[in-house]
């Protein structure tokens, strides 16, 4: 019993305490540092999160940013898993040097990116002289650059990860099938298709997961590009960003409750749909 | 054939050798911005120091007194690694070795709470922190930490390999719960201790949130919130300041994982390679 106790501590100050203050906090309208001076708003702050365009904005902005980021890093992890598996034991170096932008902070990345890929930074350098684009571009201020850029960025903050898992993945497949396979004469991008990928299902369909769920939430990435107000045109504005603003940057506590549980609904949609559509492919 | 195949071979590495030019060039940019004057980055941010200048170390240490941000950030992620080790490894213990009829219970609890979106607990649980009066202390960002379910559960895996005849024969023996934890489970668990300490501690050294609305009070800044802060009060005809800070925070946390490296792999992916 002594050795649950934390536990028990934990989930009930740190779990169960606040997800009903959180339901509590959602029909008043409060501020923490005055709560004396709450007010119960009833359904309020409610409907008024549903009917707000710019928590749909946000919510779009993540799912944008994903459209991009997820075939990216999910491309880069697979391409790089593929090699390595490759190359075998020739290929530890590269492994490990490749997964350094994973051990690396995200407010270390991101400010090193906003000069990296600023006006004057070597990226857009690079596209200018190769003539791609015609000169270089405020991004920042634009009102549909923002989330693809970031989503190429975090691509190449998190591809490593994903390089792990996939690589781990194809060290599991039996080497069997693969021989079979020679011998019938497919070539190397077919073994890759029909062989390897429906194999890696698994851990496919676990970084997916993974990738959807931490995209939702996303917050220090475009605090740092943007600060709380989420850049021009709201092109930065994630949901968790949008809580944010609302809670301390405007001391909206009770709102920002309803909104924080409004997300929690679309996670959890969103998570039951995931596990809906992979538990019918398993069939 | 063997030509084929050799030549295949060196395309291979060749891409991995651009791949990997491209991977680290933001360090290798970082690192080289740190040691030239703000203008010089400003003039031509791609070209090597013109002479080695150390002043963006020198401000750093002075003005935002990087090493005691240093301190701050090692010991909060230090204490939250301990604690998460033995405290995760405890729970798990109960739930994997102690007979005990609500252990299963328990333990769909646990795998429930990992279901829920950290982002719908941060407004209350900084309403119940704020009201603690914990604003500005070390332990706000180290006690909500210690306890994670997926920690629990890493060790829960792990115990379930191990046999039970070692706790059978050590209560035959006499040994309390606590002395069979200490002295059988806990020595050969090295593997998952390491893995559970690594995401531990990154999580709470790599932190943003945490100290951006709990710390406000400067002397108790972590690193990560204290470059981030520092960024907005530097003027950009000194930027070597800000690649000098990026460089303290980021070269310690690399060398840490070279030297780590397989524990790392293991930490990150769950799975060890050869």
């Amino acid at each position: 019993m002594v050795f649950i106790l934390p536990w028990i501590i934990f989930v009930s100050s740190f779990l169960a305490y606040p997800l009903l203050l959180a339901f509590r906090t959602s029909f008043l309208s409060i501020n923490v540092l005055s709560p004396d001076k709450a007010a119960f708003v009833g359904f309020e702050n409610w409907l008024n999160a549903i009917k707000d365009f710019q928590f749909w904005k946000s919510l779009f902005n993540v799912v944008y940013n994903q459209a991009f980021f997820i075939p990216i890093s999910m491309a880069l992890g697979l391409i790089f898993a593929l090699l390595l598996f490759e190359l075998g034991n020739k290929g530890v170096l590269y492994r490990i040097l490749l997964f350094i932008p994973v051990v690396t902070s995200v407010p270390v990345a991101y400010i090193i990116f906003r000069d990296f890929a600023g006006t004057s930074g070597p990226i857009q350098k690079i596209l200018v002289l190769s003539g791609l684009i015609d000169q270089s571009i405020d991004w920042a201020f634009t009102r549909y650059l923002p989330m693809p850029i970031i989503a190429v960025f975090n691509s190449w903050k998190w591809f490593g990860i994903q390089m792990l898992i996939l690589l781990g993945g194809l060290h599991g497949i039996n080497q069997s099938s693969f021989e079979a396979a020679s011998v019938d004469g497919t070539n190397w991008f077919q073994k890759i298709l029909f062989i390897t990928l429906p194999q890696l299902k698994h851990q496919l369909i676990f970084i997916l997961t993974v990738n959807i769920i931490n995209g939702l939430q996303m917050f220090t990435e475009v605090y740092i590009l943007f600060g709380s107000g989420g850049g021009m045109y709201g092109a930065g504005l994630t949901p968790v960003l949008y809580l944010y603003d609302m809670g301390f940057a405007q001391q909206k506590m009770g709102y920002a409750s309803a909104l924080g549980l409004l997300l929690a609904v679309v996670i959890f949609l969103v998570t039951i749909i995931q596990l809906k559509i992979t538990n019918s492919d398993e069939e | 054939m063997y030509k084929q195949k050799l030549i295949s071979r060196l395309i291979i590495h060749l891409f991995f050798v651009i791949s990997l030019f491209i991977c680290i060039y933001p360090f290798f940019y970082m690192i080289n911005n740190s040691l030239k004057t703000g203008m010089e980055i400003l003039n031509y941010p791609l070209s090597l120091p013109h002479t080695i200048n150390f002043s963006g170390y020198i401000r750093v240490v002075t003005e935002l007194n990087i090493l005691r941000l240093f301190f701050n950030s090692s010991f909060i992620a230090g204490s939250v690694t301990i604690l998460s080790v033995l405290l995760n490894s405890m729970v798990a213990y109960a739930l994997e070795k102690i007979d005990f009829k609500y252990n299963k219970i328990i333990f769909r609890i646990i795998l429930f709470t990992m279901m829920i979106p950290p982002v719908l607990l941060l407004i209350p649980t900084y309403m119940f922190l704020f009201n603690l009066g914990w604003k500005n202390t070390y332990r706000v960002l180290i006690i909500p930490g210690a306890i994670s379910a997926y920690n629990i559960f890493l060790f829960k895996q792990f115990f379930k390999q191990i046999s039970n005849t070692y706790v059978e024969a050590a209560k035959i023996d006499g040994a309390s719960h606590f002395m069979i934890y200490r002295k059988i489970i806990l020595p050969m668990s090295i593997p998952v201790l390491s893995t559970v300490a690594i995401l531990a501690f990154m999580g709470s050294w790599n932190d943003f949130m945490g100290p951006l609305l709990y710390i406000n009070e400067q002397s108790l800044y972590t690193i990560q919130l204290g470059i981030t802060k520092f960024r907005s009060s530097i003027p950009n005809t000194n930027l070597q300041v800000i690649y000098a800070s990026t460089t303290f925070a980021t070269v310690p946390v690399v060398l840490f994982y070279m030297l780590f490296q397989n524990q790392f792999v293991k930490a990150y992916s769950g799975i060890s390679l050869k």
